[in-house]
């Protein structure tokens, strides 16, 4: 406290008791390291790992630098630990967690139907795919039939919310590399999709759409000329969007060439979705291990060979034209019919264990779920792809600079909420 | 007799209401007169007493002072020159603040600020006003003297160079021989209160931020100045106004034309000087959070805010000046008519006919041709105000024409301010579309295209001058 002149006219303040401050506070300990000239961001505990130990050790000319989880270009609350020795990255701890939830364990408290709710809130960008899994792995543990209109509508609407992520992709990577436009452009594409979507559903971001046998309602008129409105012009406008991107020296200069990931490596950590095949492994659950109507659609896989951050980019880029294409075949191809299988209100399916995977715009979202013959899940385990993306980060970053942090974390498009569940 | 209420508030009320009623009253007390009544009562009598005391003094003092300020022009150039430039620097902040978030707008197909003021152009002077009344916060560790003298030393740098940027002939701050050395060595003093601020700062982002800025623009300097040395070559001169003056006749003197690779190269390393997109790697918010001014908050920030946008005025200012002409026109300017009768320095019939009597006669017209026409909407009253503004708007742009045609230095002013705006623009622009380019990209950019090229371009330029004979030459 700075001494003040003695008041001589008014009466001195009545001050509060002086706090009695440990030698633990965190304030005096900071301003003792500070005029020491000692200050290090050591973890404010033992180590408890080797590589923990190593990590925090400080080398000659290196620091520290404390990247989120409150940081305009991380996605969420992720936070890096960044070992910087000038720009140049020497080495990554990420720090995960903040959004820790116990989504799990929530589930596996709730009855079958509610689980539908619970995990809306992983995949906040794309909840429909993470409810899909979830309904995909109850259908097989119940063995139910779904009407083939609700699988058409499934596609349908999961299509679209593709598209959405993907474009929403584009404008944040852009936005991560200092460009202020693309990402005005992506939220217009987007906020159409999800006016559209909550024209079907009722919610503009978690759904609650999908039923275990069909979904929550048939297609309605207003979702139905939307959607026709936006398709006029889709096409033409998502090769508008990304040419602000793709002919543009020096995003391209930026995005090419860093953060390459080979094949060996995507496989190693268990990498899908557009990161793997940007590394040129044509994996795609949709292909690979077909589920709903997939089989009758007529779709390519694009596969890239590079791995690096601008592949991974024009690969989500192509899978939108692929996205448009199925939406145009199943507006085609929808049958008539109830959108609803019948089912029991209370369901208890039999012991048994059942595994469900959905291709989403990050990968392969799968479900296990096993069954002890109760209303509530046994088991319910979530494997989220962004999660798998994100262990690559730390393989990645190192011999980069500062600036292609952004980059590739972006470019691996990670989403906070499936991460930490 | 009506009974009065119980409080104080509803009291008031009722004798204002009362007041309301019967507006005699109104002016016969203090108590009872409405707010306006109030406002009018003090304000009515100050704006008499003020004016017959201005018109008085200045019946008294004119000669005078005339005198006074005849015999000391120096110390009256000093004082004005200050005064001017530092009074420029607010407006064209606010201005550029204003153009940058519209424009960026109509590009990102928003809207932009549309609250305060016609089409939101009072926003600027709200951000400042908001930044003047935030908490001015140094946070633990930080170095207080140099935390605080940091945006001070880049204000000051950035004001400093507007002193050589001639403006029109005769306005201008100070017509030196070196006037080009001055302004890149102004110029790069800006560079160390980003550096103070980012060390200063006990903040590792500022430090990253500070370090960028200080490669970034010792990098970028050098081209700068090498691409320049072209035209000091041709001009035969280091004076900014002589180098204007060397391009006057039509646009084909300009420079740009002699000098095509060094208006480039200077472009570009002018926008790695300003620190703009795609160069504004020393607060990429996507990476350093905000670079230097990270811990910087309430004016200390508004001071490195309001800098970065008068250097984008003074960069399109020199850029204007080197190589688009300056203050001269495009055009050679065959005026047929004398307009002598409308020179400032014989104040006469003129300006009151057309400041008074045609503004009250067109605002008659106008607003008789508006009432009789009108529609619904327009009373009276409403319909001869509008007249009135039309009126008076329209004889503010004649005067501004005729000032245009008949003084040199509001002509000079003119096309100057309209060919720095244009690069404002192109500025704004780029913001708008490039994405920012890495430090390693940023620097070999530097090192590896611009320096050879800034060489070559000054390699040929001299040869040119010694083989064509040109008069610099000699």
């Amino acid at each position: 406290m700075p001494t003040r002149p003695a008041r001589t006219t008014s009466r001195p303040k009545q001050r509060p008791p002086e706090q009695h401050r440990s030698e633990d506070d965190p304030r005096i300990m900071l301003d003792r390291a500070v005029s020491a000239d000692l200050y290090e961001p050591i973890p404010p505990y033992p180590t408890r790992t080797e590589r923990e130990a190593e990590f925090y050790t400080i080398g000659d000319g290196e620091m520290f630098l404390n990247l989120g989880p409150q940081h305009p270009a991380t996605h969420g609350v992720l936070r890096l630990v960044l070992k910087l020795s000038g720009e140049q990255i020497v080495d990554v701890d990420p720090v995960l967690g903040y959004l820790h939830r116990g989504v799990e364990k929530i589930c596996e408290n709730s009855d079958y139907y509610h689980v539908i709710d619970q995990v809306d809130p992983l995949e906040y960008a794309s909840a429909l795919f993470q409810e899909w899994a979830a309904v995909l792995a109850f259908e097989k543990l119940m063995d139910v039939e779904v009407p083939p209109r609700a699988e058409y509508i499934r596609v349908l609407s999961a299509e679209l919310l593709r598209i959405s992520s993907h474009t929403l992709f584009m404008g944040f990577l852009a936005l991560d590399m200092g460009g202020l436009t693309p990402i005005l452009y992506s939220f217009i594409e987007r906020d159409e999709i999800v006016e559209m979507l909550a024209a079907l559903t009722g919610a503009r971001m978690l759904f609650n759409y999908f039923r275990i046998g069909g979904v929550n309602g048939d297609l309605n008129h207003e979702f139905m000329s939307r959607l026709g409105d936006w398709m006029s012009r889709a096409a033409k406008q998502t090769e508008a969007n990304t040419g602000l991107l793709n002919e543009n020296e020096i995003f391209v200069r930026r995005a090419r060439g860093v953060g390459v990931m080979d094949r060996e490596m995507a496989l190693r950590f268990g990498v899908t979705g557009g990161n793997l095949r940007a590394s040129g492994v044509p994996f795609d659950v949709r292909r690979a291990h077909p589920y709903s109507v997939y089989p009758q659609l007529d779709f390519n896989v694009p596969t890239r060979l590079e791995g690096d951050s601008l592949a991974r980019y024009l690969i989500r880029m192509d899978e939108v034209r692929e996205s448009i294409k199925i939406i145009d075949q199943c507006l085609n191809n929808m049958p008539d019919g109830p959108v609803m299988a019948k089912l029991p209100r209370l369901l208890r399916p039999h012991p048994g264990r059942a595994w469900g995977a959905v291709e989403g715009p990050r990968g392969m979202l799968g479900v296990y779920a096993i069954s002890d013959g109760t209303d509530q899940p046994f088991r319910f385990r979530i494997h989220d792809p962004s999660f798998m993306n994100l262990e690559v980060v730390p393989h990645l970053l190192p011999g980069n600079l500062l600036a292609d942090t952004m980059a590739i974390v972006s470019s691996l498009d990670p989403i906070m909420g499936g991460i930490d569940k | 007799m009506r009974a009065l209420p119980a409080t104080f508030r509803e009291q008031a009320r009722a004798v204002r209401a009362y007041a309301v009623e019967s507006r005699a009253f109104a002016l016969e007390s203090w108590a009872g007169a409405s707010p306006i009544d109030r406002l009018a009562l003090v304000l009515v009598p100050l704006a008499l007493f003020l004016f017959v005391g201005a018109v008085v003094s200045a019946v008294v003092m004119l000669g005078p002072t005339l005198d006074f300020l005849g015999a000391n022009q120096p110390l009256v150039r000093f004082v004005v020159v200050v005064l001017g430039i530092l009074l420029l620097t607010v407006p064209t902040a606010f201005l550029l603040i204003y153009m940058e978030l519209k424009v960026i707008a109509r590009m990102n197909l928003r809207v932009g600020p549309n609250r305060v003021g016609p089409w939101g152009a009072a926003m600027s002077v709200v951000h400042g006003l908001k930044v003047l009344a935030k908490e001015d916060f140094a946070p633990t560790g930080v170095d207080v003297p140099v935390f605080t003298l940091a945006p001070v030393v880049t204000f000051l740098a950035s004001v400093m160079t507007l002193l050589v940027i001639p403006f029109a002939p005769g306005i201008f701050g100070q017509d030196f021989n070196i006037g080009l050395l001055f302004f890149f060595a102004m110029g790069g003093l800006s560079v160390l209160g980003l550096l103070m601020g980012g060390w200063a700062s006990f903040n590792k982002y500022s430090l990253l931020g500070g370090l960028r800025s200080a490669a970034q623009i010792v990098s970028y300097e050098i081209p700068l100045t090498i691409s320049v040395v072209g035209v000091i070559l041709l001009a035969g001169t280091m004076s900014l106004n002589h180098i204007a003056q060397a391009q006057s006749g039509s646009a084909l003197d300009w420079f740009v034309f002699k000098q095509p690779l060094a208006v480039l190269i200077f472009f570009i390393a002018a926008t790695a000087e300003a620190n703009r997109t795609p160069f504004d790697l020393t607060e990429a918010d996507s990476e350093i959070v905000a670079g230097f001014s990270t811990e910087y908050s309430g004016m200390r920030f508004g001071f490195f805010y309001f800098a970065e946008y008068v250097n984008v005025f003074i960069i399109s200012a020199l850029i204007t000046t080197l190589f688009f002409g300056g203050w001269t026109a495009p055009f050679n300017w065959p005026w047929p008519y004398n307009l002598n009768w409308l020179d400032a320095s014989g104040i006469g019939a003129a300006w009151i006919v057309i400041v008074g009597f045609a503004l009250l006669v067109a605002a008659d017209v106008l607003g008789l041709a508006i009432w009789l026409f009108r529609g619904r909407q327009w009373s009276a009253p409403s319909a001869f105000g509008l007249g009135f503004v039309i009126a008076g708007a329209g004889v503010t742009i004649l005067i501004i024409l005729a000032c245009i045609i008949a003084l040199d230095w509001v002509q000079g002013i003119f096309w100057f301010m309209v060919k720095t705006y244009i690069f404002v623009f192109v500025f704004v622009w780029m913001r708008g579309t490039l994405p920012r380019v890495r430090v390693d990209q940023l620097m070999g950019f530097a090192w590896k295209w611009l320096l050879p090229a800034s060489l070559l371009n000054l390699f040929v330029t001299a040869a040119a001058v010694i083989i064509l004979n040109l008069p610099s030459a000699r």
